[in-house]
């Protein structure tokens, strides 16, 4: 399995984005085009999406 | 009760031997009263102050009032990167560290002091927040500052002791530093960055309205467009192209989200060529923010502007995002031109028939739905029962993947199931959450007797069936066992680590947005549920036991 700094990159990657989506629900804004109320749906979405994807390549 | 202080034995003036006689937690147990006891005092502050009624004040409390709720999130997103990596990448030196720690009890006399610093600072804050004193503002806001500061150290010291810290800090070697900067650059790029993206926006919004009103002539006669008020849009309905439409936000996000995939996943990329997918996510990402400003314009003409500018408006930029970043990964997987491994591209599994499909599935599912019905409702979401189908169908073509899990349950499980009820009821009078009647609840009763039968059915099935299962799959079937292993097929349903129902059941409870405690501590009983005989039925039947029971609830008290 591929590694970075010695952790998972698929770990890494999927909390990263599960840090971006919780930060960007205590960080919101009214902004138009990404609306910040509904991004965490949106990013676990994305990270649920990220998981499968990266799954199949080890059948896992 | 002996009375010896601790680390040392009754006339010998030696170092004890641990004793048992005094409550001591392990270490775990300690970070978790430690977060427990931070979070309850960190809601109490959130839901009384507001830094922003300092933002007109000069000197110490203007930097609060500007800087406030920042340091607030630095030192939140500090304690989670740091947290988080620190038991990924040294969890043999945590672990040695930890069973030095129950050596020591809990020091009861720093807590105390914990309390009056606290009781001191939210002394101080009721004089500048709420009285809005000015005179000797400085000396006023420095007190507060180290007040707080002095009850987070206290905190900290009463429960772990000052040499486990320090050997934590030597375990993880520079990780403090990397989470440091990580923490504070998101700290000044969300406060500054939003202003200088302002700025850049404005020439974007142009080309934004230039696109928008082309894809709209294709589709309608007689534009009305504006470019120096830049409104665009036709006789019945037009909308005001903001900087925040420019689509830069998308290309921000797109941006960020293939330079750390290539980076990640350099090994599996072919170069130069997988570059080039950069410019062409950010380039479709752009044309696709044009196209959904022309396809709101085209919605609200057709007479259904509620639609328009709410849904449609807050979920399409998402939608785009999302589809242009997997269309991105399926690329450098599939397309053997940016693939480094070309050969691999025969062997990969259809995505239902791998252990993770078969769990994430359902929720990816049920998440889609949910974005898409929300993205063609008004105020009311009345495409609910999309949810329902898509997560049973779903759940129907995975099936065989169920059959090896254990689906019993016994008597616990809907007794847990309550107790998460009226856990919810009470956190959500308690803080107030959702107050008064809500407004869908009426919405619905006063729609056509027929639409409101099919509406309320299909919103109690999906809350007692499609939900629970589809949940419990993705956050205690797959999350809590991946955080235990990254092949956690293999891992046992009874296997069990603090970090991994905490971190499954955070993430649990944030995904139910305001009521995030309560949905915190609803994945902690349903992480116990499952864990405690090793089986997936008991925590779905307590999910689906508090879901009927709030649903009744909802019904009833219309509430």
């Amino acid at each position: 399995m591929r590694k970075f700094l010695g952790i998972s990159v698929e770990l890494v990657f999927g909390l990263m984005l599960l840090i971006l989506g919780s930060t960007t629900v205590s960080w919101a804004t009214a902004v138009p085009e990404i609306d910040p109320s509904s991004g965490l749906s949106a990013l676990a979405l994305l990270a649920g999406a990220v998981l499968v994807i990266r799954a199949r390549r080890r059948n896992n | 009760m002996d009375s010896v202080p601790a680390g040392l034995v009754r006339g010998q003036g030696q170092p004890s031997v641990p004793r048992i006689c005094r409550w001591s937690p392990s270490f775990f147990q300690r970070v978790l009263l430690l977060v427990l006891l931070f979070v309850a005092e960190l809601t109490v502050l959130s839901l009384w102050l507001d830094t922003a009624s300092l933002s007109q004040s000069t000197g110490f409390l203007g930097i609060v009032g500007d800087w406030g709720a920042w340091v607030l999130r630095f030192i939140l997103g500090f304690a989670a990167i740091f947290g988080t990596f620190a038991w990924l990448k040294h969890k043999a030196e945590i672990e040695r560290i930890s069973s030095k720690v129950e050596q020591t009890p809990i020091r009861w006399r720093l807590l105390a002091v914990h309390f009056l610093a606290m009781a001191a600072f939210a002394g101080l804050s009721s004089l500048i927040f709420v009285d809005g004193r000015s005179g000797r503002a400085d000396l006023l806001g420095t007190s507060w500052f180290a007040a707080g500061i002095s009850a987070i150290i206290l905190g900290g010291l009463a429960f772990l002791p000052r040499a486990i810290w320090a050997g934590l800090v030597r375990a993880t070697g520079y990780l403090w530093a990397y989470a440091l900067i990580a923490a504070l650059s998101a700290c000044v790029v969300g406060n500054m960055g939003g202003r200088w993206l302002w700025k850049a926006a404005t020439p974007a919004s142009y080309l934004t309205f230039e696109l928008t009103r082309r894809f709209l002539s294709l589709f309608v006669s007689g534009i009305v467009a504006n470019p120096e008020k830049m409104m665009l849009g036709t006789q019945r309905f037009s909308v005001n192209i903001a900087p925040g439409c420019s689509g830069l936000e998308g290309v921000g996000l797109i941006l960020a989200f293939g330079v750390l995939w290539l980076l990640l996943f350099r090994r599996e990329c072919r170069f130069p060529q997988s570059l080039i997918l950069i410019p062409f996510g950010v380039g479709l990402i752009f044309v696709l923010n044009a196209m959904r400003i022309a396809a709101l314009i085209l919605i609200g003409n057709a007479g259904a502007q509620q639609i328009a500018l709410s849904g449609f408006h807050s979920q399409v930029g998402w939608m785009a995002f999302d589809a242009v970043a997997v269309a991105f990964c399926c690329a450098i997987q599939q397309v053997s031109w940016f693939t480094s491994r070309p050969q691999e591209r025969q062997a990969l599994a259809r995505v239902t028939e791998t252990p993770t499909g078969a769990f994430l599935l359902p929720f990816l599912a049920l998440l889609t739905a949910g974005i898409v019905a929300k993205a063609f409702s008004g105020s009311f979401e009345w495409l609910y029962p999309l949810r329902f189908f898509a997560a049973a169908g779903m759940l129907s073509v995975c099936r065989r993947s169920y059959v090896g899990l254990t689906w019993r349950c016994d008597w616990l499980a809907p007794a847990i199931g309550t107790i998460v009820f009226l856990t919810w009821i009470g956190m959500d009078h308690l803080l107030n959450l959702n107050p008064g009647v809500d407004p869908r609840v009426p919405t619905t009763l006063q729609a056509p007797r027929l639409a409101k039968g099919i509406w309320i059915t299909f919103r109690v099935l999906a809350a007692v069936i499609t939900v629970p299962l589809a949940e419990e799959l993705a956050f205690r079937g797959y999350l809590m066992r991946r955080f235990i292993s990254a092949n956690f097929n293999c891992v046992s349903f009874q296997s069990f680590s603090w970090f991994a129902l905490l971190a499954s059941s955070v993430t649990f409870g944030l995904l139910h947005g305001g009521n995030w405690l309560a949905g915190s501590v609803a994945g902690i009983l349903f992480g116990f549920a499952v864990v405690r005989r090793g089986r997936i039925g008991d925590a779905v039947v307590a999910h689906a036991t508090a879901n009927a029971l709030l649903a009744t609830y909802v019904l009833i008290f219309r509430s």
